[in-house]
């Protein structure tokens, strides 16, 4: 049985009377020990469908339709207690901005102790050996000593790897990672890619990274969805994604990706900006600036084509 | 041929210590960002300064542009040394020198249009009053918008657009230099791409001298023609590019190199 | 992508929240109180007519009439005055005296920035009741000439309550001026060579207003509320110019034998001045912020 299957799922934001529709149909499947990645940029729907399926949408944002079902369960119809009893357990997020996740008003102790103990009945003692083993699987140094310290003593890779900590201190099956790296330096972000894929050897976590970062997202994933405009445009297994991208939008965003293999000065370009919410057309949402696009393109939303492996959305190639 | 802007042994030690109490009794503790730093930059060069946060690279392009005064060490621009200016005697070296700043959203006031944000600039770039609308739309023009968006709000821009607007307004001053502080680090990669050309458009046809600081290695290897690289305030490698992204030499940039996610194949 | 973008004017982003339509209205309603008075009040505030003493609301007063026979409706009328022109006033001393002091604070700041926050805590930790009270007590109720104007008493009653408001508005403008101060396109202009004077009112100043606006709302309320207060006890304006605080003083004699109508007028117009410079303050600050454009996503900040 899948981990983690999404169908059609779309979430909006009620604003003025009208649906502002983020994520417009997005299916997928994840598998357990799998490492799905999501891949878009601003305005593409990624973060709100990792939120979506934890059902941590900021009101007034909401699933307008679609099934999210996780171990079979299908979390559109769960009661928000059971929903809290889940998240944590079953399934965890980490955010990009670390700083902001963490309480600056209490000792990293006590927030994971907190979040250990949410979810497994265990003494205080127990749970704070809990918290010391969970700091030392993230790598870090002297955790019995680090737990008492406040988030604003931790570096920034430090504190992403506290929350990874709490992230997997009731060992999950699924953990979500939103941008986890965004904020730090290459050499930390390295780091943390290199802590998650252990973890997920170890634990045998399933993950979704979403990032807008493609090579990083390729160090750790083994297959990857492309969104943009709230839609999946192309979904493929990373080495022939990268390869042989199908989708026009996979293929001109690869090539805008600055690389030190590059000749110097010869760099990708995608002409227009990225679409907003509510002010897309019926058609694809990357025709404006697409260069393969017919005029079917603009008037029709294209179909979903899927082979073996891999799935396009487009009117002119086909996976 | 005399450099456009030349660093000598230029540091900034930053004093610690809050309390009066202790800074009277002569204990204080210092943070170096910057230990002396040797930098000289000719007319049309690209130069990239690359480093993780801490590095210093901020506070180097504060320091250049006058910003910040150093502690030790020369700056001089242009054959001038402006090391020791303040003020007023300040002004018109600033002039020549602008930045562009990483966050698209802070470095525009939100409560001014387009039209008077360059408005504004070209005004004390000394262009009379009756000329600027037409000089706005024109530079406008030269960094990819068109002239409607001059009476746009910041908010209402996307952030590709704003950081246009960013680099237009630096334009209007006619600068000698442009010290760009991660100018497309919050930027989507596919508008990343389109800045970058932008800049390297403008590097070729105005001949523009820019000063380019990232952490992106890539970019650098893009656009710039001549490369430092910082660690803990001081410079461990330098040269074109070519040789210092290919050839390392020091530890630290074969680090950095190798912490590059690759694409396995 | 040019499309015309909707930017609905200040007025109407005012009056689509009810806090602005209601605090707008009860606001209004006090201004043209004390703009139109001399035409619209029925009687004379002053005229004392024994005859028709404390009569209840009837056809001729409408709100009846005070122990002396004067209309209580053409009274409280005239006592929106000296409330409005008290409160007005003293805010704008406030300030122009605060928002000085907060703006170089922020911007410059330094020992200056330490010296003047430290004396506006001080200030700040006097009463300002009792602060008036003493003052008032010292210098003696009435007129104040200068020159060649006479100024009523509530002219000290204003300056008194401006300088104290001073401190609460330096300490708001300097929260936002440190913030805007420090901010890239500040330091974009300075960059550019704009003096200091022009980004200070030009850049720093239109980004404080928010806060500001908010809290000198409210304080117009503190100063009614004030006013009332001290011509309440005697010290503010001087019988028999009718004043809210005062009447509520000549009604107090009148609660428990039945004369509701001299307490229940003033107070309804003390009330409603208060709240509706509450409600406007707090509608102004949304609708001034033009990032809060209607037709551009809102949203923008929930999406990241």
């Amino acid at each position: 049985m899948a981990l983690l299957e999404v169908r059609d799922l779309c979430v909006g934001f009620p604003v003025n009377g009208r649906m502002l529709e983020v994520v417009r149909g997005v299916s997928f499947t994840l598998e357990p020990g799998e490492a799905l990645g999501l891949v878009g940029e601003s305005g593409s729907g990624k973060s709100q469908t990792a939120l979506a399926i934890l059902r941590l949408l900021k009101r007034p944002g909401r699933i307008v339709s679609g099934s999210v079902r996780f171990e079979g369960s299908e979390l559109t119809q769960l009661d928000e207690v059971a929903m809290t009893r889940l998240r944590g357990a079953g399934m965890s997020i980490i955010f990009q901005d670390a700083m902001a996740s963490l309480n600056p008003a209490f000792t990293i102790g006590t927030q994971l102790t907190d979040a250990i103990r949410a979810h497994r009945t265990l003494s205080r003692s127990a749970a704070r050996d809990a918290a010391v083993d969970a700091l030392t699987r993230v790598g870090i140094r002297d955790a019995g000593a680090r737990l008492a310290q406040f988030p604003h003593q931790f570096s920034g890779g430090m504190r992403q790897r506290a929350l990874i900590a709490m992230a997997i201190a009731c060992q999950p099956r699924l953990l979500v990672a939103d941008e986890p790296t965004t904020a730090l330096d290459v050499t930390v972000q390295a780091q943390i890619v290199s802590l998650l894929a252990e973890l997920r050897r170890e634990l045998g976590l399933a993950l979704l990274f979403i990032t807008h970062n493609l090579d990083l997202m390729a160090q750790i994933c083994d297959r990857a969805l492309v969104m943009y405009g709230g839609l999946v445009l192309e979904e493929a297994p990373v080495g022939p994604l990268f390869a042989s991208p199908r989708q026009p939008y996979t293929e001109a965003l690869i090539g805008c990706v600055p690389r030190l293999s590059d000749v110097p000065g010869q760099l990708g370009v995608i002409e227009g900006a990225p679409p907003i919410a509510g002010r897309m057309g019926p058609g694809c949402p990357f025709e404006p600036r697409c260069q393969h696009r017919i005029e079917r393109c603009a008037a029709e939303r294209p179909p979903e084509m899927a082979t073996a492996d891999r799935r396009v959305t487009c009117w002119v190639r086909a996976a | 041929m005399t450099p456009l802007l030349h660093l000598e042994g230029v540091s900034k030690t930053y004093q610690l210590e809050d309390r009066w109490l202790a800074r009277l009794r002569g204990r204080t503790r210092r943070l170096a960002a910057v230990s002396g730093v040797d930098l000289a930059v000719r007319r049309g060069d690209v130069l990239g300064i690359v480093g993780e946060s801490g590095c210093g690279k901020s506070t180097l392009a504060r320091m250049i542009l006058r910003m910040e005064t150093p502690t030790a060490g020369r700056i001089t621009f242009d054959g001038q040394d402006i090391t020791p200016l303040s003020g007023a005697a300040l002004v018109p070296v600033r002039k020549r020198m602008q930045m562009v700043f990483q966050d698209p959203g802070g470095s525009l006031n939100p409560r001014k249009t387009v039209r008077r944000v360059l408005g504004e600039s070209l005004g004390l770039a000394g262009v009379e009053r009756e000329r600027r609308a037409e000089a706005a739309a024109k530079l406008l023009e030269r960094v990819g918008l068109n002239a409607d968006q001059l009476d746009r709000y910041p908010h209402e821009l996307s952030g590709g657009q704003r950081q246009r607007v960013a680099i237009a307004r630096a334009l209007a001053m006619n600068p000698d230099l442009i010290v760009a502080d991660e100018p497309v680090s919050a930027l989507d990669v596919s508008l990343q791409a389109q800045i970058i050309r932008l800049l390297m458009q403008l590097r070729d046809e105005l001949g523009l001298t820019l000063v380019f600081i990232s952490h992106d290695l890539a970019l650098v290897h893009h656009l710039c023609n001549d490369l430092v690289v910082m660690q803990a305030g001081r410079i461990v490698e330098r040269g074109p590019p070519r040789e210092v992204l290919h050839q390392p030499a020091h530890p630290y940039t074969r680090l950095l190199l190798e912490a590059i996610p690759r694409v396995r194949n | 992508m040019s499309d015309t973008v909707r930017r609905p004017g200040t007025l109407s982003a005012l009056l689509r929240r009810p806090a602005g339509l209601v605090g707008g209205a009860l606001v209004t309603a006090v201004v043209l109180a004390a703009l139109l008075a001399p035409w619209i009040a029925p009687a004379d505030p002053i005229a004392v007519d024994l005859a028709a003493k404390l009569q209840p609301p009837g056809v001729v007063h409408w709100l009846g009439t005070d122990q002396t026979g004067r209309d209580l409706l053409s009274r409280i009328l005239w006592g929106a005055r000296p409330s409005l022109s008290v409160g007005v006033v003293a805010v704008l001393i406030g300030l122009l005296g605060g928002c000085g002091i907060g703006l170089t604070a922020g911007y410059y700041r330094g020992i200056w920035a330490q010296l003047s926050m430290r004396v506006m805590d001080g200030f700040a930790s006097i009463p300002l009741l009792i602060w008036a009270i003493a003052v008032i007590g010292i210098v003696g109720v009435g007129p104040v000439q200068i020159g060649a104007v006479q100024f009523p008493n509530e002219a000290k009653l204003a300056l008194l309550i401006g300088l104290f408001y001073m401190p609460p508005l330096a300490r708001v403008t300097y929260g936002s001026a440190l913030g805007e101060a420090a901010s890239d396109y500040v330091r974009a202009r300075q960059s550019q060579g704009a003096g200091d004077l022009t980004i200070l009112f030009g850049d720093v100043l239109p980004n404080c207003l928010s806060p500001v606006i908010v809290q000198a709302t409210l304080l117009v309320a503190v100063g009614i509320v004030v006013e009332a207060s001290l011509s309440f006890i005697g010290l503010g304006v001087e019988p028999p110019n009718p004043s809210w605080g005062s009447m509520l003083a000549d009604a107090r004699g009148f609660v428990f034998t039945g004369q509701w109508w001299m307490s229940v007028g003033p107070g309804a117009a003390i009330s409603a001045s208060v709240i509706g410079f509450n409600l406007l303050g707090d509608a102004l600050r949304d609708a001034l912020d033009p990032r809060r454009s209607v037709g551009s996503p809102a949203i923008s900040g929930l999406l990241g």
